[in-house]
């Protein structure tokens, strides 16, 4: 019992805060790099291959909905947290400096991306609901695979991104996944206490070549399926 | 002058014995009762933060107060170069007697034998202690503590945490003083000045402050008050003292009657970065461990304005090395300052003012590489480089002296006793242990020797021998005194003339550089001494303060504190008249030997000089403390 | 060499505050605040209250100065505190804009100074080694490491001088305490209280009102001891190792 009310005191603490962000955020990375590769079959000319694979989860049943439950809680979590940070970053300095500037040799690790966790962040909630809205709820037609009724999401994505403003709407989210991400991978392993000295400046490159890697392979898949479609 | 002999209290016993004869006999105080007595404790450098935090671990109240914003802050923060400890941890033959004489004969015979030997005594205590804070010294590979050589020791006794021993050992303190405060054993009060001390029937029973914040007065009532304030070398403006350094809590008390002890001896350390204009607010020090590597020179001739690496060896004048071949540039810290200033006196300075020497490692450079003198200076050189826009390695350092350290101080017996009973002063504020010169790495070793392992026991001592009637801030004595101290700061304000408390304290430093600083003479000092007393009667008449004494304003800060260093300064000039040699700091021009060292009288001056005051217009009385050398034979120091 | 200088003004802790412009006549030799003093004679001379600033050692280790020049804590060099900035890094017809540390946990006094005895409670919480006077074993009787012992004093070489929380975009002093957690983390006198110091000092800095630390590394960036934010992550784990066992 003590250790239980010593493990929440410790987790609402700043530490345990930036911890639970820091954990929240790695759980979603790996969701992420699974989600694209999964994606990344909208490539293959078979649509039944995507639709396939799409069915294949959907066939876990009850425990599709405990993992998106789980999921959701997770995406949540580390959103009100996030918001919570920023809440009391506002508290902590009432007003801000009157001009910015930088010392001598740049900034360090800080950046834009550092700087607007908030803003995409938020932007990111707010898109996962349409995103959500749009494939996981959204008007897909039925298709049969393996004689089996199976729902076309290949054919809804299709669909969806030959409209130009789709399109330019996902590249535009998945630029800001970017930045989300080169600042938040990075940091989850600064968060979690992963950090020695010498790792210091290779963990910083690495997430942004990892947050690189993952924003282009989401931005290009529109790309590619509405010239495929033009 | 009158010439009563002071009371050292003095334990009995060879002087290896006294120490613990004194421990052996003095009074105890009953733990339960400490906690019924306050303790106040003024500065919280490495002193005062040390015997604060000691006197609460024993079970006193304290109450420690810092001018600065933070205990942290205080000036023990800024020593670089290491601490002596006599450990002998490389088995080079170093002892107690060793560092002991050591101190001894580096202070010019000039210092009190019980005290100094005290202190290489405690020594060793000394850094126990603060390794077992976390206070980082420096390493070997194996794992234990790493020495080295310093000002010119024979032996490896100085231990250094890189250039920055008294910021570590300070954080030491001020953790063991935190540690305290966490406790509620004492409480810490920064931002508040000692305006005055409170004697009430002829004992120190409290303190008047201001807080800086509010500029309200406060009365604090306490037991005894132990002053732990540091030096006043900012007498001179320029010095590498921190800005806030000054004299006025010792100051106030001397006026209430605690004796000013040997005020003329002054350290001029040689190795600072030279002043570069009339804007220069401070100077800073270069750590003496330059001179290792570093070679001093001037051209030969005057005239010669060549840049210096244009100028040929048979044009320098290493003159160090020609006068002294056995020391060479290593000569202790007075007389490497005072041939700088021959050499510039002689037209022979160097930089765009001409005051100045060179310090050059080209030599050390070709003999051991760059790299070499990287990793032995390469932080003072980048110092060095920021602050002159110059590259050492290329070019050689331009340094000259500047007032470092004040061995003199208010006048305390062997129990660290001022004449004010229940006034304890500690540290570089005392006038104890350094004699009329103070070797390199013993400041930090005295300030803490006093705080963590001297105070605790003579501190017990004087409580436990003197009953302590109820005091209570509404007492009459707190009220007048606060009152003095108000209406000084009224003053300070009212007059409304035209100049600035800088104008003056620049003007104070100039005539104590040129007439009390290395060098002095009669006619000189005679002169200081009216000059000074023209100055003052202006400052009081034409001061300008800004702002009020209900904010927080540094100006009327500065302003009280430059009243008090003009007082100082008549008497420091008095003092050095008055001694008729040299010795160490103190240099008369008329007592020197024909080479021009310095020349002590013993039969005449063998004494401690302890000022009483008066009143300011009235001569102040001398009390002498006669210096009995039991077991070392005062003799010429030469290091030719 | 001439400048224009605009300095926050306030006059006390509850006053508006705002910038004011100055004209001042520099060298380049003086160091900052030695440009600041010129400027307070002339105010003072002028019959203005001149500009109040906290300041000391002016050899950067005490820690006092603490100025944001033009947006940037101790100004553009780095590993230098205010106190040790030249002015030859200016040229004449510059524009200078100082403003104080701007954080909840260090209210502002007057003008540039401001209120950091939220650090002194930090370290209060914790921040030592309970060692009392008398106590202690000789120094060589633990050896430590060197490695050890030099990476302890990079740690311990901060000299609390705020900068951190002041770059730091959240104000959060993770820097400061991380530092000297980190310190005496790393040596065998501090490892017995090492699980009660960590959370006793986390949680006094966010009881002080520092916000979080968000890993920008604005801190280790305007350090004048040149710290790493390696420090913050040590503190993390720190902390989950002391409430986890």
């Amino acid at each position: 019992m003590e250790s239980q009310s010593k493990l929440i005191v410790a987790l609402t603490s700043q530490v345990g805060r930036k911890y639970l962000t820091g954990i929240t955020g790695v759980l979603l990375v790996i969701f992420i790099i699974g989600h694209l590769l999964g994606n990344l079959q909208l490539l293959d000319s078979d649509p039944e291959r995507f639709n396939a694979y799409a069915k294949s989860l959907h066939d876990f049943g009850l425990l599709l909905y405990i993992i998106e439950i789980a999921l959701a809680g997770v995406i949540l979590l580390h959103a009100f947290i996030g918001i919570a940070i920023f809440m009391r970053k506002l508290k902590a300095r009432k007003h801000g400096y009157k001009v910015s500037g930088q010392k001598q040799g740049g900034n360090g690790k800080q950046s834009l991306a550092s700087r607007s966790m908030i803003y995409t962040g938020i932007v990111l909630l707010i898109f996962l609901v349409v995103h959500i809205a749009q494939f996981r709820f959204g008007p897909a037609k039925e298709t049969v695979i393996n004689n089996e009724p199976a729902m076309d999401l290949h054919a809804l994505v299709m669909e969806t991104f030959s409209n130009i403003w789709w399109v330019i709407f996902y590249v535009g989210v998945m630029v800001l996944i970017g930045f989300h991400l080169r600042h938040g991978i990075w940091s989850a392993l600064q968060s979690l206490g992963a950090m020695k000295p010498r790792w210091s400046k290779a963990i910083h490159g690495a997430a942004l070549i990892i947050g690189l890697l993952l924003a282009i392979g989401f931005l290009v898949l529109p790309i590619i399926i509405y010239v495929r479609q033009v | 002058m009158s010439d009563s002999i002071l009371n050292a209290r003095i334990p009995e016993g060879r002087l290896e014995d006294k120490w613990q004869n004194f421990l052996d006999s003095c009074k105890l105080v009953n733990p339960n009762n400490k906690r019924k007595h306050t303790i106040i404790v003024v500065g919280t450098g490495l002193a005062g933060a040390s015997s604060a935090a000691s006197l609460a671990e024993l079970g006193y109240n304290v109450k420690a107060f810092c001018i600065q914003d933070s205990a942290r802050r205080a000036h023990s923060i800024a020593a670089q170069g290491g601490i002596n400890a006599a450990k002998n941890y490389h088995d080079d033959g170093d002892t107690v007697w060793r560092l002991f004489y050591d101190t001894i004969k580096g202070g010019d015979y000039r210092a009190r034998e019980a005290n100094v030997y005290r202190l290489a005594q405690i020594s060793n205590n000394i850094i126990d202690q603060s390794v077992a804070q976390g206070v980082p010294f420096a390493r070997e590979y194996g794992g234990l503590l790493a020495n080295r050589s310093f000002g010119g020791a024979q032996v490896s006794r100085t231990f250094y945490a890189r250039g920055q021993t008294g910021q570590q050992l300070l954080l030491g303190a001020y953790q063991a003083l935190s540690k305290m405060v966490d406790a509620g054993k004492v409480e810490m009060l920064p931002r508040q000045e000692m305006l005055d001390l409170v004697v009430i029937e002829g004992k120190a029973r409290g303190i008047i402050t201001r807080n800086l914040v509010t500029g309200e007065y406060e009365r604090h009532v306490a037991d005894a008050v132990l002053l732990c304030t540091g030096g006043y070398g900012n007498v001179f403006y320029l010095s590498t003292n921190a800005k806030n350094s000054n004299v006025t809590a010792a100051w106030r008390c001397y006026k209430r009657g605690a004796y000013f002890a040997n005020p003329c001896y002054t350290q001029i350390h040689p190795t600072c970065i030279p002043v570069s204009g009339d804007y220069q607010s401070k100077l800073t020090l270069m750590s003496e461990s330059l001179r290792n590597d570093g070679r001093v020179w001037v051209p030969k001739n005057a005239d010669d304005k060549r840049p210096p690496n244009q100028i040929p060896e048979s044009d320098r004048d290493y003159y160090l090395e020609r006068r002294y071949p056995s020391f060479g540039n290593l000569v202790p810290r007075d007389v490497a300052s005072r041939n700088a200033k021959h050499v510039v006196d002689d037209g022979r300075g160097v930089g765009a003012r001409g005051v100045a020497v060179y310090l050059d490692f080209a030599d050390s450079i070709n003999r051991l590489g760059v790299d070499a003198i990287s990793a032995r200076y390469g932080n003072l050189f980048d110092m060095y480089e920021r602050i002159t826009g110059e590259n050492p390695y290329e070019k050689p350092m331009r340094i000259y002296p500047a007032v470092h350290y004040t061995m003199g101080g208010l006048w305390v017996d062997y129990h660290l006793m001022s004449t004010i009973p229940g006034l304890f002063v500690l540290g570089e504020a005392n006038f104890s242990d350094h004699g009329a010169n103070r070797l390199g790495a013993s400041a930090l070793m005295q300030g803490l020797s006093d705080g963590y392992f001297v105070i605790s026991h003579t501190l017990g001592d004087y409580i436990a021998n003197n009953s302590f009637p109820d005091v209570s801030d509404s007492n009459e004595a707190f009220a007048e005194v606060e009152s003095e101290s108000s209406q000084r700061i009224e003053k300070l304000l009212s007059i409304q003339g035209e100049r600035t408390v800088l104008e003056f304290h620049r003007d104070l430093g100039k005539i104590m550089w040129d007439n009390v600083g290395m060098s002095r003479n009669r006619e000189g000092l005679g002169s200081a001494i009216s000059e000074i007393q023209k100055l003052r009667d202006e400052f009081w008449q034409n001061l300008k303060v800004p702002g009020q004494a209900t904010t927080y304003n540094k100006n009327l800060e500065f302003a009280g504190r430059v009243a008090d260093f003009l007082e100082l300064g008549e008497l420091m000039a008095k003092d050095a008249l008055h001694r008729e040699e040299s010795c160490g700091g103190h240099f008369r021009e008329e007592y020197q030997t024909e080479e021009g060292e310095a020349l002590r009288n013993d039969e005449e001056f063998t004494y401690v000089a302890a000022w009483e005051y008066s009143d300011l217009n009235g001569e102040s009385t001398l009390h002498k403390e006669n210096l009995e050398f039991e077991r070392v034979a005062p003799s010429q120091r030469s290091y030719k | 060499m001439k400048l224009s200088l605009k300095i926050w003004r306030q006059e006390g802790p509850d006053k508006e505050g705002r910038l004011v412009r100055y004209q001042v006549e520099a060298n380049p030799h003086m160091s900052f605040l030695e440009m600041i003093d010129v400027l307070n004679e002339q105010l003072i001379k002028a019959g203005e209250d001149p500009v109040e600033f906290d300041h000391d050692c002016r050899e950067g280790i005490c820690g006092s100065c603490n100025m944001v020049i033009n947006g940037v804590p101790h100004g553009p060099l780095r590993g230098t505190a205010a106190c040790q900035l030249h002015m030859r890094h200016y040229k004449d017809g510059d524009t200078i804009v100082i403003e104080p540390w701007l954080a909840r946990g260090f209210p502002i006094i007057k003008d540039l100074v401001v209120d950091r005895s939220a650090f002194d409670r930090i370290i209060a919480a914790g921040g030592y080694v309970s060692v009392d006077t008398g106590s202690a074993p000789d120094a060589n009787a633990i050896p430590i490491e060197k490695v050890k012992s030099d990476t302890a004093f990079d740690y311990a070489t901060c000299i609390g001088c705020g900068a951190c929380v002041a770059a730091c975009p959240n104000a959060s002093a993770s820097l400061f305490t991380a530092s000297k957690i980190a310190h005496l983390a790393l040596l065998p006198q501090g490892d017995a209280e090492r699980k009660t110091r960590v959370v006793r000092m986390v949680d006094q800095m966010e009881k002080e009102g520092f916000g979080d630390c968000s890993n920008h590394g604005a801190c280790e960036v305007v350090c004048p001891k040149e710290i790493p934010i390696d420090a913050i992550a040590f503190m993390r784990r720190e902390y989950m190792k002391a409430v986890l066992s």
